[in-house]
């Protein structure tokens, strides 16, 4: 994935987004860190195709995304995975049917999805709250649905936003076992947190924002720019 | 992929389209009355209007009622004697006296009134009768005769069943664009009420193809639930108010027949209006999604 001189804005005339360039290799591990309103949710819109850039190349799956035709941006969503700070379950789905969500969308049916999800699901810890509805979920139990659903098709990319944010630091940790877990088995991840003390904790390579403005920071936290 | 995936929520939970059906239900009903308005004037109008054609009545009027007797029966013969004549027949004074009731009251004919001699006259199908040389024939007998073919009162008679049926087309076009505008109403309603649910599809990689699917079969239902039931009231009602016509008339009026050949194209209604949701609903919902990312 990389990104050349890209910017973004929601009106006219106020970049959120300034000139941002960077390359994470195929298979990376990133933090995306920054303070409030430093720009984090809507580089990670821009990365999940849910936005275009005003200005710039973002070079996804060897091709400039940003120019890509409407009716070609499904095929590329496909194998994008996001985990949603606010979960963005659907709540008349129970968790088996969320999590099969991607696989339905693609054209999937029968009893071969079902035992699939479930399987994930039994992976997630979630053994119990298969048929389970949202609404009736914790906090944790949700965001380890949301996390399902993200990687249930494999993704070549997979973007958390805050994925941490709304559970307690021991399932804050254990949900962060299972993003290295899944960047181990080739997905290229980026995960945006303010969480700094988990950011230390892991240690990865982290892009950091601030203003619209992206710092290149390594793990250990000096700026390389 | 281009599949199909109902991921709407249950449609007992919509607050946006929970009425719709009943809404179809109610513009099949107005539609099937004006269809079946239509169609019972269309056939009555046909009836009548055959019933005139091929009939001519011939006017004497005079005052010695002797000589009007003596030139009636020298037009009678003339009459029969015409090639595409098939038959002549006099009216008699009470027919006549009936045919006057309404314009003057049954008290008021008197036997001092100057009542005309009517003949009515039936022309064959096969034959062509020249009407306007007839005339002139008749007219050497009495200049007092008059021959009335009702072809002016017959075009009245037809234009005003033309503005008619051309009322009820109208009406039921009324309908169905009010229809259609509803059905984009429920459906931008429906899709503002669904707007997390079709971002996250979206998101996922649906195709606008997929979604509008969803729509316009759960919105295909609507129509045809509310087309049927829509339907079977205005069967119910054309029927009662039949049966009521039928109590009310007691032989006076002329029941109205149901022309039941044609009227069972009404059948096909709750098809159309399902057609015509499932259509728009398809076109709404892709219209929508081209304005999104």
């Amino acid at each position: 994935m990389e990104f050349r001189n890209v910017s973004m804005s929601y009106e006219r005339d106020y970049d959120v987004l300034k000139d941002i360039s960077f390359n994470l290799p195929s298979g990376s591990m990133h933090f995306l860190t920054g303070p409030s309103g430093a720009g984090k949710t809507s580089l990670l819109k821009l990365m999940y195709l849910a936005h275009r850039p005003t200005r710039g190349e973002i070079m996804m799956f060897g091709r400039d995304v940003a120019k890509a035709e409407r009716e070609d941006l499904p095929k590329l969503r496909r194998r994008i995975g996001v985990v949603f700070q606010d979960f963005r379950l659907l709540d008349h789905m129970t968790a088996v049917e969320n999590v099969a969500l991607p696989l339905r969308i693609a054209g999937g049916s029968g009893a071969h999805i079902n035992e699939h999800v479930e399987e994930l699901l039994v992976w997630v810890g979630l053994k119990d709250k298969m048929k389970s509805y949202p609404s009736t979920l914790s906090g944790g139990e949700k965001q380890r649905v949301a996390i399902a659903r993200a990687v249930i098709r494999r993704p070549d990319i997979l973007l958390a936003d805050e994925p941490t944010g709304n559970v307690d630091p021991e399932m804050a940790e254990r949900l962060m076992y299972l993003f290295v877990e899944l960047n181990k088995l080739g997905t290229t991840t980026v995960i945006a947190s303010h969480d700094n003390g988990l950011v230390e904790k892991f240690g990865s390579a982290r892009l950091h924002l601030v203003g619209g403005k992206l710092l290149h920071l390594e793990g250990t936290g000096k700026n390389r720019n | 992929m281009r599949n199909q995936y109902d991921f709407l929520p249950n449609e007992n939970k919509r607050e946006a389209t929970k009425l719709l059906p009943w809404v179809m239900a109610i513009m099949v009903y107005l539609s099937a009355l004006a269809g079946t308005g239509s169609l019972i004037l269309h056939s009555g109008f046909d009836d009548w209007a055959s019933s005139l054609q091929g009939r001519v009545t011939v006017q004497l009027t005079g005052e010695n009622r002797e000589e009007m007797s003596d030139q009636s029966s020298r037009i009678q013969e003339t009459l029969r004697a015409t090639p595409g004549v098939d038959s002549v027949r006099p009216l008699t004074e009470d027919e006549i006296r009936l045919l006057l009731e309404p314009w003057l009251g049954a008290d008021n004919i008197t036997d001092d009134l100057p009542i005309p001699i009517m003949i009515d006259v039936e022309t064959s199908d096969n034959i062509y009768v020249n009407l306007d040389a007839l005339e002139s024939k008749i007219r050497q007998i009495s200049d007092n005769v008059y021959l009335d073919d009702h072809a002016r009162w017959l075009d009245d008679f037809l234009r005003l069943a033309y503005a008619v049926e051309s009322t009820g087309l109208g009406i039921l076009i009324l309908i169905l664009l009010a229809s259609v505008c509803i059905i984009i109403f429920g459906t931008k309603s429906s899709m503002s009420e669904d707007k997390g649910t079709i971002e996250i599809m979206h998101l996922m990689g649906a195709h606008d193809l997929l979604i509008a699917k969803a729509y316009q079969n759960r919105f295909m239902k609507y129509g045809l639930r509310g087309g049927i039931i829509g339907l079977i009231l205005s069967f119910i009602t054309v029927y009662g108010l039949l049966i009521l016509v039928q109590n009310l008339s007691g032989g006076f009026v002329e029941t109205p027949t149901l022309p039941y050949l044609k009227m069972s194209l009404l059948l096909l209604f709750p098809l159309i209006f399902a057609a015509l949701t499932m259509i728009t609903a398809r076109i709404t919902v892709m219209r929508e999604l081209a304005r999104m990312v």
